[in-house]
């Protein structure tokens, strides 16, 4: 055993986290909406809400169906877009005694580019992650995750406006997410989301219509996580750089999961909705874990379960 | 029209480790269960709500409305529809409950004039007893509109006659009061109220909605929805709104093509109560 408690920092693509426990684009506001109920500073960060060119009321409602272990959303990328953002917004991230990682989205290449370069000029932002895989906007969000070649242009044109760490986050709804991982680590990203939430859907029997305002919808929760942590096993075995592991993580041992297959840090989404304490009972679970086996970081373990990670690094 | 703000949170929420010290089961599928909380009982008003977190660790948390307040005890109606409210409903004596709260901006009953009626459908008479008992003792005279399904689904008249208020009511099947809708009884008598304040399913308040613009009265509506967070973080509940409402969060005029005389604001934060002249739906 060590004589210390084991360290939960960890540093994903140049990011420095204090723990290893991000909250997932969307779930968390910009973190203020949480500071009632947990202390902000024994989490690793929070990844804003994804902010967009131009403003966008979002989808109609409905936006949520609970569903068997899970959630479907349908928010649509509501934003008050960058300029507002920006303007009204940024300033108040400065007090936040955790790292802040602002999210953009688009609809073009160079969407991902310029409001890029605009957010990570601010020094409340610490790192950027794109997000090129949103499911529920009516055309061309998804496609950049889906598509080898719009990846690589959306992730190049982020890079090209900006030195903070860039995270890329990835969509579960593709035939060989690996090949897609290698595109975007080629294209100069330092860190990859793994993944956004896989599409679904759900009918109401007694309307026959779908339940959602937009039909269709992005499901998230425990669900998804084998789904998920499948995908980080096998983005894990083909790229170098880190990955933030995510997909219904509700627990300590379901983060080591992601950890155990390779993910560098996880995030938390839907797992805040059962219970905003979450993420500290995750952290402190991960510590008892460490401290019993002997380890003296999260790092130690990291990638343990998969061979072929272990293999590349 | 010129309509006040519903009154802002007084008191940060908090999480609020509760123990279970009551439960009773007043009609078959509708639970009360009282818990000593004394910080949410000092600090929770008319219409605002908590977020249960599921014993189980299991599903995400349930938005309910808080029923009675008495001392250092809080009570919560809930109706058993499915996996989270049935997990809710068997929490018995000296079980720990986690609650969120208090949560949303509540009822405005001070701009409710002073012959008010009070429309509840369902467990939508939860929120209901709180404004009751806080405009009768303004010296307001308060009416229930209750309606629901049958009468036995009809729970605790007698508590809401003992605060002080008319009790009218109104069953799907005639077995207590008005056959029919309690709107159709409100349609009816309603025009001497000074304003009304509403809380059931949602073709209900569309009711309450279109009958209140007959009587020309203004309502306050308790909207219902499914939250995910609670809080304000997700944006999963939310209800298009007037710009020009005073609830209304700032947004940028959006773009080419969507540009609206609305917002979309959010049930668990600026609601769930909002002025029905003011809600887009």
């Amino acid at each position: 055993m060590v004589d210390t408690q084991p360290s939960l920092a960890t540093n994903l693509g140049g990011l420095l986290l204090s723990a290893p426990t991000l909250m997932g684009s969307g779930c968390y506001g910009s973190g203020e909406e949480y500071a009632p109920f947990i202390d902000l500073a024994r989490i690793g960060g929070v990844v804003l809400k994804s902010v967009t060119r131009l403003p966008r009321l979002g989808n109609d409602a409905p936006r949520l169906v609970p569903v068997a272990s899970g959630l479907l959303n349908a928010i649509g990328l509501q934003n008050p877009g960058i300029d507002s953002y920006l303007a009204n917004d940024v300033a108040k991230f400065a007090d936040r005694p955790c790292a802040i990682v602002g999210s953009v989205a688009g609809f073009a290449i160079e969407d991902f580019g310029d409001v890029t370069e605009r957010l990570a000029a601010r020094a409340e932002i610490d790192a950027i992650e794109i997000n090129i895989s949103c499911p529920n906007v009516a055309h061309e969000g998804e496609t950049f995750a889906c598509d080898p070649k719009l990846a690589e242009r959306a992730t190049q044109a982020a890079r090209a406006r900006t030195k903070k760490p860039l995270i890329v986050k990835l969509s579960p709804n593709v035939t060989d997410i690996a090949s897609i991982a290698r595109v975007v680590e080629a294209a100069g990203a330092d860190a990859l989301a793994v993944v956004n939430t896989v599409r679904g859907m759900s009918i109401d029997v007694d309307r026959q219509a779908p339940k959602l305002g937009n039909v269709t919808g992005g499901l998230s929760g425990a669900a998804i996580r084998p789904i998920a942590v499948l995908a980080v096993w096998e983005v894990a075995r083909a790229v170098r750089i880190p990955i933030l592991g995510q997909g219904g993580i509700e627990t300590a041992r379901d983060a080591l999961e992601f950890v155990l297959a390779g993910a560098t840090a996880i995030s938390v989404g839907t797992g805040n909705f059962t219970d905003p304490r979450a993420p500290i009972t995750i952290a402190d679970g991960i510590r008892a874990y460490l401290a019993a086996r002997g380890c003296a970081s999260i790092e130690e373990i990291v990638g343990a379960a998969n061979p072929g990670y272990l293999a590349r690094r | 029209m010129e309509t006040p703000c519903m009154p802002a949170l007084e008191m940060s929420p908090a999480v609020h480790a509760t123990v279970v010290s009551d439960r009773r089961e007043p009609a078959p599928g509708i639970v009360i269960v009282g818990v000593r909380a004394p910080q949410l009982a000092a600090s929770i008003r008319a219409g605002q709500f908590v977020m249960a977190v599921p014993p189980s660790g299991e599903r995400v948390s349930t938005a309910l409305g808080v029923y009675e307040v008495e001392g250092d005890r809080v009570s919560l109606m809930l109706v058993v529809v499915g996996p989270r409210t049935r997990e809710l409903a068997l929490l018995s004596d000296g079980d720990s409950l986690a609650l969120l709260g208090p949560l949303g901006n509540g009822f405005d009953c001070d701009s409710l004039g002073d012959d008010v009626a009070l429309v509840a459908g369902g467990v939508g008479v939860a929120p209901m007893l709180l404004p009751a008992r806080d405009l009768v003792a303004r010296g307001a005279r308060v009416t229930l509109y209750y309606g629901a399904r049958t009468a036995r689904a009809l729970v605790d008249i007698a508590l809401f006659e003992a605060v002080g208020a008319t009790v009218v009511t109104a069953t799907d099947d005639g077995t207590l009061g008005h056959h029919g809708y309690v709107t159709d009884v409100l349609a009816r008598d309603g025009a001497r109220h000074s304003a009304i304040a509403a809380c059931g399913p949602s073709p209900m308040l569309r009711s309450v909605a279109r009958v209140a613009r007959q009587l020309d009265l203004r309502a306050q509506l308790s909207l219902e929805e499914t939250f995910a967070c609670g809080v304000g973080a997700c944006w999963g509940c939310v209800v298009p709104l007037d710009r020009s409402s005073a609830q209304a969060p700032k947004f940028p005029d959006a773009a080419a093509g969507e540009s609206r005389d609305y917002v979309h604001a959010r049930i668990c934060k600026e609601g769930p109560v909002f002025w029905a002249h003011e809600l887009r739906w």
